[in-house]
């Protein structure tokens, strides 16, 4: 079964050149050339899983090319940690093709929306087969080329165009990151490969500085793909796409590949407290912050994108605070009930029509499956006993406490109350009290739709009991065979903070009863009592607005400067030696119009500045 | 030089370039010949067998050892072969472009483009292959004036004209230049053979006068950046590229581009190798600052100014700058790994740029604008151009999967594999990098998220063959850097580029 890994992503290669080829078909039956393929990919990762959870792994690699001496390697690797992704990724990307067929139904380009599915699944199943740093850099660039094609599918809508662009060009900012933190790693240890690379970092071949800024280097790549502070602004941007997009890559994979990031390089983030203590800030932050903003957003799947910044910010908060089994309980269990939450999302707004959650309301007797499942999944994440999102978050607020961090963990806490409060603003808002628009034609969604959303309800309630104090640690022993080394064990806090944490998410929930069921409260009464903080939040913190004044006038007006330069400054500069050229010359003729004069004179210039500097600071004439 | 001197050189190591040559001159007599109004398009098929013929004649050279004859003036070494066959594969797919190239205007000229473009590359080649000033610098006029001439061909086209003129008189500045830059190295030396000089620079007399050699250094390295288009010498590129006919364009912005980094190596290595600077350091370490903040400055100039571009030429003129900034920078970090890097760049440049320039040929010559405009909803007109123009973009902006990717790649492992790691010569490098996607992404952008009109783009059989050979290309050293790296240490020695010949033949002596 490990031998033949490999395969995994390329069955949704396959599909990609298939459904290409099938482009201008108008059968809507070429969407089960990609179901079928990833549901290939899906049966060889479980399998391959089950290998790993009998203690099986497997590592093939050769050499790709040579530079110098340098020999640069490729292969792929089979490990607890990425056998794990390889199902999460390949399950998820299964269902969403699967619902796909239903959303999609009727839309001019399904086989293409389907060819880009396929695409982006090979890209991520490739990243996360990587046994090595490069393979997973120039996967984890293919990865931002298929979100960038699926978010702009709606290419007619504006928003749509430029939310692909914002998307591809702020993950790239984090991408340079990774790609120097990387080849500076490369040139410590000689490799790309992670167990090189760890086996430096256990030898102590690296200087601790170099290490910190190595792993905080890879961080800021894992910063721009998991949409943390401050580069999250193209995430609910993002939400431009069609639905299942969100729910692919803004659920379960590429905003996880982040979070993944981390994860495989851990050995490395270990050895540095510092980059530790960033990374569990950076996520403590973040996770407050998109929890915050998510309180007041209107558009249905904007308050789930919010909240999926938020969530990979708590998965960031876990492994900087050692917490590297709660940190990837969480991936896990977020995959299936974020999927699950953006999966129902898109089948109110295929019912309704609009991402609006003022113009819904009352949908719960309409919806007869959709609301549930999606109750299922607020439930989840707002982390109610019982429920996966329950037992992780649990995790993750024990190994906060226990490495000692306990301004993150009351952040923490209070982020869990307003992950509670806004999850059921929505559920209340969307699915409760009166219709507030028409909702005449209103039908549950057909059953290739419904289907995947039970599959990821039932995951989203039992995912939990992968790891509990319980029933038994599974994950944590299956993760141990990994290459990390799980210094704390397991972080059974205090027993106290499984009832903080539930009490915080009821309260969040009572709280949101009160104000949007009831009516006991008044639903603008934070507005009012605190008008300038609200607005503050309503406007998300006037993050984009601060990117737009600083960075993109920056460099707009750099290159209007660049452009005023070569016509005006050096044209204005030279204009006494060009008069008198021009002078000279035949006035009036079109061709000597003086520019080339102008290049020719900052050539030279050029040059004697260059001289200038040279003989001033060169130390020739000393 | 007797008789008996002349037969006793080895001349069958000049056999590409007197291939060129003989077609060059065919080529002339037959347009002579011709009818006036018969069409002169078959030319290209014998402009394209000759240039093949040189290319099988530099692969059948591949296994001699350095050879050098005329002393020293022209030598066979690794290096010239190396380069020479970018030079040639790079003027082939030229060719091809330009048979396709349909103008009215350029119908009356078309057989002197051909022995023009032949001779150009004559100029390029004798540049790769010659290790004295002085045929070093015939080399660079020849493909010079030639240029001058091609940009010009339009002749009844005003842009072209103004291309050609402005062209003339930004190279005659640079020509200047280097020659005065030139002048200062023989006049410090008292030669003109590159070995030559580089033994005298090693003299320690010339200690007292190391400001000198270091204004020789800038003025020749920046006289010589005309060719490649890099600052202070790039402000032509984006007027003549706009104004030159499209094959013409690809031709300065590849196979030109290339020859200037040809000389340049040869030029600025040799020569100042042994050259002390103050405190006996080696001054190529030592004007290694000021030559990186050139190269900082044609990255940024090139891929800053990209953005405000409208017209696809003016804007693949600056990506071209940009991406001759990125080529210089294994130069000036000194990389031990100089040689094959920049080769393997330029290789991967030659087959992405060429296979861009073939689609806005094609593109140009059907919407008659070169406006970004010209690609809108390009993949749903027609796909079997948008794709291998996305991948010509992405391997431009260096994505993996695609040449330019593994090009940028090793250039950025060069610079922080060195000791000390030229930090921020990287991070520009990267930061520009991240500038330059918003411009390349606007052109993916276009072809794949805007509303076509519908109109399909017929594309001929000989432009398409182009298309799947760069496409390929692109792809195949994208995944399989190895078929490349290997053919280049297999083949070239990177050490016979510093191996002086003796070529003291003493026929008359018995």
């Amino acid at each position: 079964m490990l031998q033949n890994s490999w395969l995994i992503p390329l069955f949704p290669l396959l599909s990609f050149v298939l459904l290409l080829i099938f482009r201008k078909s108008k059968s809507e039956g070429t969407a089960w050339i990609g179901v079928l393929l990833t549901g290939l990919s899906l049966i060889l990762s479980i399998g391959v899983w089950i290998a790993v959870w009998q203690g099986d792994g497997i590592k093939v690699e050769g050499t790709w090319f040579e530079i110098g001496e340098r020999a640069i390697t490729m292969g792929y690797e089979i490990n607890p940690l990425n056998a794990l992704m390889l199902v999460i990724v390949s399950l998820v990307s299964f269902l969403v093709h699967l619902y796909s067929k239903g959303y999609m139904h009727g839309d001019e380009r399904f086989p293409v929306f389907f060819a880009y599915l396929g695409l982006f699944s090979f890209a991520m199943l490739g990243l996360v087969l990587s046994p090595n740093l490069l393979q997973l850099y120039m996967f984890w660039e293919l990865v931002g080329l298929g979100s960038f094609l699926l978010i702009g599918f709606y290419y007619f809508k504006p928003e749509a165009k430029a939310a692909a662009k914002k998307a591809f060009v702020m993950t790239r900012i984090g991408d340079v990151g990774l790609f120097i933190g990387m080849v500076l790693l490369f040139w410590q240890v000689g490799s790309f490969e992670y167990d090189e690379i760890f086996a430096s970092v256990r030898n102590g071949d690296i200087s601790s500085g170099m290490l910190t800024l190595t792993a905080l280097c890879i961080f800021v790549g894992a910063i721009g793909k998991s949409g943390q502070l401050p580069l999250h602004t193209w995430l609910p941007d993002a939400m431009e796409g069609p639905t299942p997009v969100s729910a692919l890559i803004h659920a379960a994979t590429m905003v996880a590949a982040g979070v993944y990031l981390v994860a495989a390089m851990y050995p490395l983030f270990q050895a540095s407290e510092t980059a530790l203590t960033v990374v569990a800030i950076v996520g403590g932050v973040t996770a407050i912050f998109a929890a915050s903003i998510g309180l007041m957003q209107k558009d249905i799947k904007r308050v789930l994108a919010y909240s999926t910044v938020s969530q990979l910010g708590y998965m960031m908060l876990a492994l900087g605070a050692s917490g590297y089994v709660a940190g990837i309980f969480h991936l896990t269990t977020h995959a299936f009930f974020k999927a699950l939450l953006f999966l129902a999302a898109g089948s109110v707004i295929h019912a309704v029509h609009t991402q609006n959650i003022e113009e819904m309301g009352g949908l719960w007797k309409k919806l007869r499956l959709t609301g549930p499942l999606f109750l299922i999944g607020a439930l989840a994440i707002s982390g109610v006993p019982l429920l996966s999102g329950f037992f992780s978050k649990d995790e993750i607020l024990a190994s906060t406490y226990a490495d000692g961090r306990y301004g993150l963990f009351w952040l923490a806490v209070v982020a869990a109350f307003m992950t509670a409060f806004y999850m059921f603003r929505l559920f209340f808002l969307v699915f409760t009290g009166k219709p507030r628009g028409d909702q005449s034609g209103v039908h549950e969604s057909p059953s290739v739709m419904t289907l995947p959303m039970l599959v990821l309800g039932v995951l989203a309630i039992v995912a939990g009991y992968l790891n509990t104090a319980w029933f038994g640690t599974f994950l944590t022993d299956y993760l141990a065979g990994g290459p990390v080394e799980l210094a704390h064990g397991d972080h059974h806090g205090p027993s106290w903070i499984p009832i903080v944490a539930t009490a915080a998410s009821l309260l969040g929930i009572g709280l949101a009863y009160l104000i949007y069921q009831k009516g006991t409260l008044s639903r603008n009464w934070i507005t009012r009592s605190l008008p300038g903080l609200s607005n503050v939040i309503y406007n998300k913190w006037y993050v984009d607005e601060g990117y737009d004044a600083t960075f993109v006038k920056g460099t707009k007006g750099l290159s209007k400067l660049g452009v005023l330069f070569d016509k005006y400054i050096v044209d204005g500069l030279v204009a006494a030696v060009v008069s008198g050229v021009q002078g000279l010359s035949k006035v009036g003729s079109s061709l000597q119009n003086g520019q080339v004069q102008t290049y020719g004179t900052f050539a030279i210039f050029g040059i004697v500045i260059l001289l200038l500097i040279v003989a001033l600071t060169g130390g020739y004439f000393t | 030089m007797d008789l008996d001197t002349l037969l006793s050189f080895r001349w069958s190591v000049m056999l590409p370039e007197f291939i060129i040559l003989g077609v060059a001159t065919l080529l002339s007599v037959i347009d002579l010949f011709m009818k006036k109004e018969s069409s002169r398009k078959p030319l290209a098929w014998l402009a394209g067998a000759g240039i093949l013929a040189a290319l099988i004649a530099v692969f059948m050279q591949l296994d001699i050892e350095v050879t050098s004859i005329l002393y020293d003036t022209y030598r066979l070494d690794s290096f010239s072969k190396a380069f020479k066959i970018l030079l040639l594969l790079g003027t082939l797919l030229v060719i091809v472009l330009s048979s396709n190239y349909k103008k009215e205007d350029l119908e009356e000229n078309r057989g002197e483009f051909y022995y023009l473009l032949l001779a150009a590359l004559l100029g390029a080649m004798m540049m790769a292959s010659s290790a004295d000033l002085i045929t070093l610098f015939v080399g660079l006029e020849l493909l010079s004036l030639s240029s001058y001439v091609m940009a010009g061909l339009e002749r009844r086209n005003k842009r072209s004209n103004e291309s050609a003129f402005k062209y003339i008189v930004s190279g005659g500045i640079a020509t200047a230049i280097t020659l005065f830059g030139m002048s200062y190295i023989f006049g410090l030396t008292g030669e003109t053979n590159l070995f030559k000089i580089a033994e005298n620079m090693g003299n320690l007399e010339l200690l007292k006068h190391s400001f000198l050699i270091v204004f020789a250094f800038i003025i020749t390295f920046a006289g010589l950046t005309f060719k490649i288009a890099a600052a202070p010498l790039h402000m032509w590129a984006p007027d003549v590229y706009e104004g030159a006919p499209v094959p013409v364009t690809a031709f300065l912005s590849v196979v030109s581009k290339t020859a200037g980094f040809v000389i340049l190596l040869r030029v600025i290595i040799i020569c100042f190798i042994a050259a002390p600077g103050i405190d006996k350091e080696p001054i190529l370490l030592q004007v290694q600052p000021y030559v990186m903040v050139l190269a900082a400055a044609t990255m940024i100039i090139g891929n800053v100014t990209a953005l405000r571009q409208r017209n696809i030429k003016r804007m693949f003129a600056y990506s071209s700058i940009a991406q001759a900034g990125y080529i210089l920078v294994p130069f000036v970090s000194n990389s031990s790994l100089l040689f094959e890097l920049i080769w393997f760049y330029l290789l991967a440049y030659l087959f992405m740029n060429i296979g861009a320039f073939t689609v806005i040929q094609l593109l140009s010559s059907q919407e008659g604008s070169a406006d970004v405009g010209i690609f809108r909803g390009l993949f749903r007109r027609s796909p079997w151009l948008a794709v291998p123009m996305t991948f010509f973009i992405l391997s431009l902006a260096g994505i993996p999967i695609t040449a330019g990717f593994i090009g940028k790649f090793g250039i950025f492992m060069g610079a922080l594999g060195l000791d000390p790691a030229h930090y921020w010569l990287a991070a520009v490098m990267m930061a520009t990098t991240l500038v330059s996607y918003v411009y390349y992404f606007n052109i993916i952008a276009i072809m794949f998220f805007r509303d076509s009109d519908g109109t399909k783009v017929s594309i001929p059989g000989g432009m398409a063959a182009v298309l799947a050979f760069c496409t390929a290309s692109v792809i195949i050293l994208g995944i399989m850097p190895d078929l490349a790296l290997d053919f280049f240490y297999g083949n070239f020695d990177v050490n016979e580029f510093f191996m002086q010949i003796e070529t003291e033949v003493h026929t008359h002596d018995h």
